[in-house]
């Protein structure tokens, strides 16, 4: 018995890992969406921090939770960069000057030898274990509890409503927006420092547009309700392809099918008023 | 003057001149390349300024046209102009049924505003997967002189028959759809529901029908897209349409969402910017400088070329 | 009088059970991408392995021991591929896993294979840096750097180049792996470098770049690119009137039917160099080239060549390994015998382990003539 659940855990660990690392990674977009904002750039966030934290532990043997920490400061502060200039507009300024980031981002990791250009780092050593992001995440979701009740996320919810109100009633609409969009930048960084120590490899290749695309609808799916729809939206896009091996070489399909299926059926997303409502009346 | 001097000043001009049919060649690869991305996001554009979503299918609908047009050339032996208009016609098809599948059933509702975008995600991938199954991943092509090699030589500058046709078609189509917008009913309607989509419900405009010619219109254009593209640069296969899609995001911003003319401007500015970078930078930093600029005019034009400020956010 | 019978029932299934149990199954893990668009690299390796499984089972298999192979899908994708090998490695227990298909993935999987001393062998990593993650991991794909040095030094004695433009794929490890090779070698031998030019992957024109390199005139363009872009490249050079001396030099990624395929006559004269190749004339190739194409409808590709040598060459260690059923030592003792592989002849030649456990093999250079692959120099 013992052996069967070591010998399942082995098996399936690296699975857990990234359930809670794409988690992580639905938490920061969901910060920005919480203020009606588009971004397309926390997968280059994400990458920012993998990088940073890889050549942290490899190159200066710095300890992992310092590195994990540089790891998301960098994006962060890369995010107020951006975030100052564009987020003072409202539309789709976001969703283009990070599409734009996404692509700079993409070429300096090729084009610098530190990130070890196209063939990326390897060796990563292996730092994550299951009690950091049990903790990361835990973390994550007592300060996400807290902002629910607290002015900054009142703001949010009010920017999120209607902008111009929101700066009418002397709401910092771009101070919040800013903040919001820095915090999940550090979330993706610290999310891609923790994926890199237990896949051992980074390159440039895993963090464009495309996986950008796929942490937008983690969240959208699982519903941005609240910030336990992203998470659940991740778990079950993380897990649905393992799941469908059976599919063979129309697991994507089906993929595809049920993506489509729960958004029609649930276009507030799976964790979301309605989807309680029903089962309240239900019940 | 010096004969050695003589010869020297000739063999400036002789760089001189090398620059300058150099130039007009990129010039000329920048018009093609860039006519191609302004025909893609012609489609993709139209859809936003009407239906109001982010299609993601789009370069889906872009793949099964350039494999509709190979089909039609290979298995019914069609010629370029009908094999043009199967691929519009099974391409605006697939793009009929995406909108009756994934978008329609979510008009009826509130939703999440992304959500329809992330319904034509489950759609692209459904499509995507499917097209892998029935080709393989690997690249096909048109037969030999589907379209004959003729290259024309302008002055110094070479472009092939096929470029000529893509530029055109571009531009023609630029051209009928803002005709058929101003000038006809329906593009009337199509206005209309674009502006304001219960105003146009009372007017007694079929809003459901509108959006569905729409989609198929967007559709047919993606898959002229696809099809030119395949002849052109002989690389059609199931995911082609994923680094289109990927400029088509950026072009469609930078026009002016939902903007025709904005579409093929942008999409021109990419093409020459990714040339011309290419050409006069380096290689090695040609998408960082082509996003970076179109980012930059942005900001200059907050709402893109030729969109309106205090449109709704996306 | 009844227990004898029953007696007797027992003897006769421990017999059968005795009889059947060396003719137990060898499990063999293949992780390839088999969807998405890595799967077009993926698939020509599954299908190398399935039917050299096909044959060594048709012959009765490994001393009477039928290979299984379990074969997964991993996408391309690094996590994919660490999931995928963890599977094999626990769940399923096979002696061996063939895989992952890019070398990307192969740094993130192979660690995890190593580490529990489960042997991995990669047909299609040419990445530096590969077999140094452990000694149990193996590779047949030969690397860029046992090659492109002949090829270059062959095509510069025969076509008498002095000055060459190069053009390469910046942003994947394996065509930037064969740039950083053919640099060397180009300074080695005392070429000029007119230009440098890059691409990235997926890129469909390539009109810029061939127009600056058309205007500097060079004795050739080395290019190293995946197949679909290298044929791109190869005809849109010529649709731009780059005169035919103008000789494209390339590396593992031309050697596919695709190039042909897709750049019809351009392709002519095009030189690159490999181990295998399509139109080999040898018995052995000639026999697995037909059954191929026969049993999959197209023929096979460098990727399927290598995959389908690797099978074979893990049955020769298979075969000299002393296997005790006790998987752990298993794995051990398969990895002794599997480096000690030496002169296997397989579709590709004569092949052997060097002490890296890297492919010790002679490349051959080639030339496109009327549309077939043929030897340029041995």
């Amino acid at each position: 018995m013992g052996e069967f659940l070591a010998s399942t855990w082995y098996t399936y660990n690296t699975l857990l890992y990234t359930i809670f690392v794409n988690g992580m990674l639905a938490l920061s977009i969901y910060l920005t969406l919480a203020c009606g904002q588009l971004s397309l750039g926390n997968a280059a966030f994400m990458g920012m921090g993998a990088y940073t934290a890889a050549i942290l532990t490899m190159k200066a043997g710095a300890p992992f939770g310092i590195a994990l920490i540089a790891g998301g400061a960098l994006p962060a502060l890369v995010a107020l960069i951006i975030g100052i200039p564009t987020l003072r507009l409202s539309g789709v300024y976001l969703a283009m000057a990070t599409l734009g980031f996404g692509e700079v981002v993409r070429v300096a990791f090729l084009n610098m030898s530190i990130t070890g250009g196209s063939l990326g780092l390897n060796g990563v050593p292996a730092k994550t274990e299951f009690w950091h992001l049990l903790l990361v995440m835990g973390i994550l979701i007592y300060f996400f509890v807290k902002l629910k009740s607290s002015r900054f996320g009142r703001a949010l919810e009010a920017i999120n409503e209607d902008e111009t109100a929101a700066s009418v009633m002397g709401i910092r609409t771009t101070l919040f927006k800013v903040w919001a969009f820095a915090a999940g930048a550090f979330i993706a960084g610290v999310a891609g420092g923790l994926n890199a120590h237990f896949t051992f490899f980074v390159s440039p290749r895993e963090y464009g547009f495309e996986f950008a695309v796929d942490i937008l609808t983690f969240a959208i799916l699982g519903g941005t309700q609240t910030f336990w729809g992203p998470i659940v939206g991740s778990t079950i896009l993380t897990l649905l392809p393992e799941l469908l091996r059976f599919m063979g070489p129309y697991r994507l399909a089906l993929n595809g099918l049920i993506l489509l299926f729960v958004v029609i059926y649930l276009p507030n997303g799976i964790v979301s008023r309605d989807t309680f409502k029903k089962k309240a009346d239900r019940g | 003057m010096e004969p050695e001097t003589a010869f020297s000043a000739i063999g400036e001009d002789l760089i001189c001149i090398g620059r300058v049919t150099v130039f007009l060649q990129q010039f000329a690869n920048a018009l093609a390349l860039g006519s191609v991305y302004a025909l893609f996001a012609i489609g993709f554009t139209l859809i936003f300024g009407v239906l109001e979503i982010i299609t993601l299918a789009h370069g889906t609908i872009f793949m099964v046209g350039a494999f509709a047009g190979l089909l039609a050339v290979t298995k019914l032996h069609l010629g370029l102009g009908p094999a043009i208009l199967t691929a519009m016609l099974a391409a605006g098809t697939l793009g009929w049924v995406i909108d009756l599948v994934a978008v329609r059933p979510l008009r009826k509702r509130s939703f999440h505003h992304l959500a329809p975008m992330i319904a034509t995600i489950g759609c692209a991938t459904f499509i995507t997967s499917i097209a892998q199954g029935l080709f393989g991943a690997e690249a096909y092509r048109f037969p030999f002189d589907f379209v004959p090699a003729t290259s024309y030589t302008l002055g110094p500058v070479q472009l092939t028959l096929l470029q000529l046709i893509i530029i055109a078609i571009s531009f023609a189509f630029m051209v009928i759809i803002i005709v058929l917008l101003h000038k006809t009913k329906w593009g009337k309607a199509v206005r209309a529901v674009a502006e304001n989509r219960r105003t146009a419900a009372l007017l007694g405009i079929p809003v459901d029908r509108v959006y569905q010619i729409t989609s198929f219109t967007a559709g047919a254009l993606g898959g002229a897209a696809g099809i030119l593209t395949g002849i052109n640069f002989n690389t059609i296969h199931a995911f082609m349409g994923g680094p289109m899609l990927h400029r088509g995001i950026a072009v469609v911003i930078l026009g002016g969402m939902g903007d025709i003319r904005g579409a093929l401007l942008g999409g021109l500015i990419l093409g020459f910017s990714e040339i011309m970078s290419v050409a006069y930078i380096s290689s090695d930093f040609r998408d960082a400088v082509s996003f970076g600029l179109l980012f930059l005019i942005l900001l200059l034009k907050p709402a893109g070329i030729f969109g309106r400020t205090g449109e709704r956010k996306v | 009088m009844k227990l004898p019978g029953k007696a007797l029932v027992l003897v006769t299934a421990i017999a059968l059970f005795a009889t059947a149990s060396p003719a137990a199954e060898i499990r063999i893990g293949v992780a390839e991408a088999l969807t998405g668009p890595v799967a077009k690299y993926g698939v020509p390796i599954r299908n190398g392995f399935a039917l050299a499984a096909e044959e060594i089972n048709a012959k009765g298999g490994i001393k009477g021991n039928k290979i299984e192979l379990i074969i997964e899908d991993e996408q391309g994708k690094k996590e994919e591929a660490i999931n995928v090998f963890k599977k094999f490695i626990f769940k399923d227990r096979t002696l061996a896993i063939f895989g992952p298909t890019l070398s990307n993935s192969a740094f993130a999987a192979d660690p995890i294979a190593n580490a529990q001393k489960t042997i991995v062998f990669g047909t299609s990593n040419t990445a530096e840096g590969i077999t140094a993650i452990g000694p149990y991991v193996f590779r047949n794909s030969i690397a860029e750097a046992d090659i492109l040095p002949k090829v270059v030094g062959v095509a510069k004695k025969k076509l008498g180049l002095k000055k060459v433009a190069i053009l390469y794929g910046n942003d994947d490890s394996f065509t930037k792996s064969g740039y950083d090779v053919f640099k060397r070698v180009v300074e080695q031998e005392k070429l000029q470098v007119l230009t440098t030019e890059t691409f990235a992957k997926g890129d469909i024109d390539f009109s810029a770049q061939l127009t600056k390199i058309k205007n500097l005139n060079p004795d050739a363009i080395i290019c190293s690119a995946l197949v679909e872009e290298a044929a791109n490249i190869i005809l849109q050079a010529r649709k731009l009137g780059m005169p035919e001396r103008i000789r494209f030099i390339g590396g593992n990624g031309f050697n596919s039917a695709k190039l042909m395929e897709i750049a019809g006559k351009a392709a002519e004269g095009s030189i690159s160099g490999s181990p295998w190749f399509l139109d080999d004339p040898s018995a052995k190739n000639q026999e697995f080239v037909r059954t191929y194409t026969a049993k999959f409808s197209i023929p096979p590709d460098q990727f399927a060549a290598q995959a389908y040598d690797a099978l074979y060459i893990m049955a020769e260690g298979i075969k000299a390994a002393k296997l005790s059923g006790n998987l752990e030592k298993d794995r051990t003792a398969l990895r002794n015998a599997l480096a000690k592989v030496k002169n296997f002849k397989g579709v590709g030649g004569l092949f052997s382990f060097n002490e890296n456990r890297d492919a010790a093999q002679k490349g051959r250079v080639l030339i496109i003539k009327k549309g077939k692959f043929s030897l340029y120099a041995e």
